[in-house]
């Protein structure tokens, strides 16, 4: 079990009710955290929809993630 | 010579006259800057205000990033660009983009390249606030940051209401081990629609904020499947506690969609899948039968209000 700080963006935050998050979970990669955050929280957006970070910096989905990783979830951007 | 540049985010209203002072340079023939600013409608939307967040740690690092790549690539020598966060009101100037060269064509086309890609790759969201109260996180090019689909381009079904079904309470959910309820299912000519709640009068109206499964739609032809392979001709659509009987749409296209249907505005959540309580309610291996093809019907979300109403 790793301990992850867990950080939701825009319309994930929204969805989530909360923007961080300490979570302790057996996921070993983003994908496999997203998937639950997903099913426990119907957060209602696909792989395809958003991004995600690790420690501040993007990340692919199978990334591999460790304990006191900083995960982010990045709903499509809007700046400008 | 290397350029100069400095990618920034601030909170306060933005100044070109200080931010100007950043593209001073002797060498610089052509110096221009840009200023995006909140406009008062969107996509048809009339806007009375937005607000940005940001991810700083991130955004600071990709803004730099994107500055110092399109200064190398256009041959600039100074690049300024700032994004602001928290509530802005309708004029504000929302990003500033500054850029120095030493001849016009490089300081257009970098400011135009740096203006692009902050738009799709800086991590800030915008949020806006409609005249109406409403509000929506907006996606890249005015999207709707749920759907990616346009404001204006939600599309509508062609498919006919045949049978409506609501129910007081729960009969399956929340009786793992113990017998199922029996609330009763009641077949309504219309039933009322209220955005983020549900159908009024039904067990999942107001269930919790954000609900995925506020109205679920079956199919006609599933209804017809599991009639025919179980040789059950009688049985009725409201045996499987969905709410709303439909025929002509494929619904599992509209999983993570918005679809409009007799004027209100839903949002495909998921597949509702079957669950064992099926093998009970209308067959054994019933299940099992209707996890293939989105037989198990489409759960929703409702985003505006209305009333849906039985063909008559």
């Amino acid at each position: 079990m790793n301990t992850y700080q867990i950080h939701y963006l825009g319309l994930l935050s929204d969805r989530r009710g909360l923007a961080h998050e300490t979570l302790i979970s057996q996921a070993n990669t983003a994908a496999e955290l997203y998937d639950w955050l997903e099913k426990e929280h119907s957060l209602g957006l696909l792989y395809s929809q958003i991004k995600v970070a690790v420690n501040d910096e993007l990340a692919a989905w199978d990334r591999q993630i460790h304990d006191q990783d900083l995960i982010a979830f990045l709903p499509p951007m809007s700046g400008g | 010579m290397k350029p100069v540049f400095q990618f920034s985010l601030s909170d306060q209203p933005l100044e070109s006259q200080g931010l100007e002072l950043s593209l001073r340079d002797p060498q610089a023939g052509a110096v221009l800057n840009f200023e995006g600013r909140v406009r008062n409608h969107n996509e048809g939307h009339r806007v009375r205000k937005l607000e940005y967040q940001a991810y700083p740690a991130l955004a600071l690092a990709t803004g730099n990033r994107i500055l110092e790549e399109e200064c190398e690539r256009h041959g600039v020598l100074r690049a300024t660009a700032v994004h602001r966060t928290g509530p802005l009101e309708i004029g504000d100037v929302a990003v500033w983009v500054g850029v120095a060269a030493e001849h016009r064509g490089a300081a257009f086309s970098a400011a135009q390249a740096i203006m692009e890609r902050l738009k799709y790759e800086l991590p800030i969201w915008k949020k806006e606030t409609y005249e109406d109260g409403s509000s929506e996180w907006v996606g890249p090019d005015n999207t709707s940051a749920a759907t990616g689909l346009p404001h204006e381009e939600v599309p509508t079904w062609r498919a006919e209401l045949l049978e409506i079904w609501i129910s007081p309470a729960n009969d399956f959910r929340g009786h793992h081990g113990m017998p199922r309820g029996n609330a009763g299912i009641t077949r309504v000519s219309e039933i009322e629609c209220v955005a983020g709640m549900g159908l009024k009068g039904d067990r999942y109206f107001g269930f919790k904020p954000d609900f995925k499964g506020q109205v679920t739609f079956f199919d006609a032809q599933a209804l017809d499947a599991v009639r025919e392979h179980f040789d059950l001709p009688e049985l009725v659509a409201g045996e499987f506690r969905r709410n709303i009987l439909v025929r002509g749409v494929r619904l599992e296209d509209w999983i993570g969609r918005r679809f409009r249907f007799q004027g209100i505005e839903f949002e495909g959540s998921e597949e509702c899948k079957p669950c064992y309580w099926m093998n009970e309610a209308i067959a054994p291996g019933a299940e099992d039968f209707m996890k293939n093809a989105c037989r198990g019907g489409l759960r929703a979300r409702i985003l505006s209000d209305g009333v849906l109403r039985e063909l008559s």
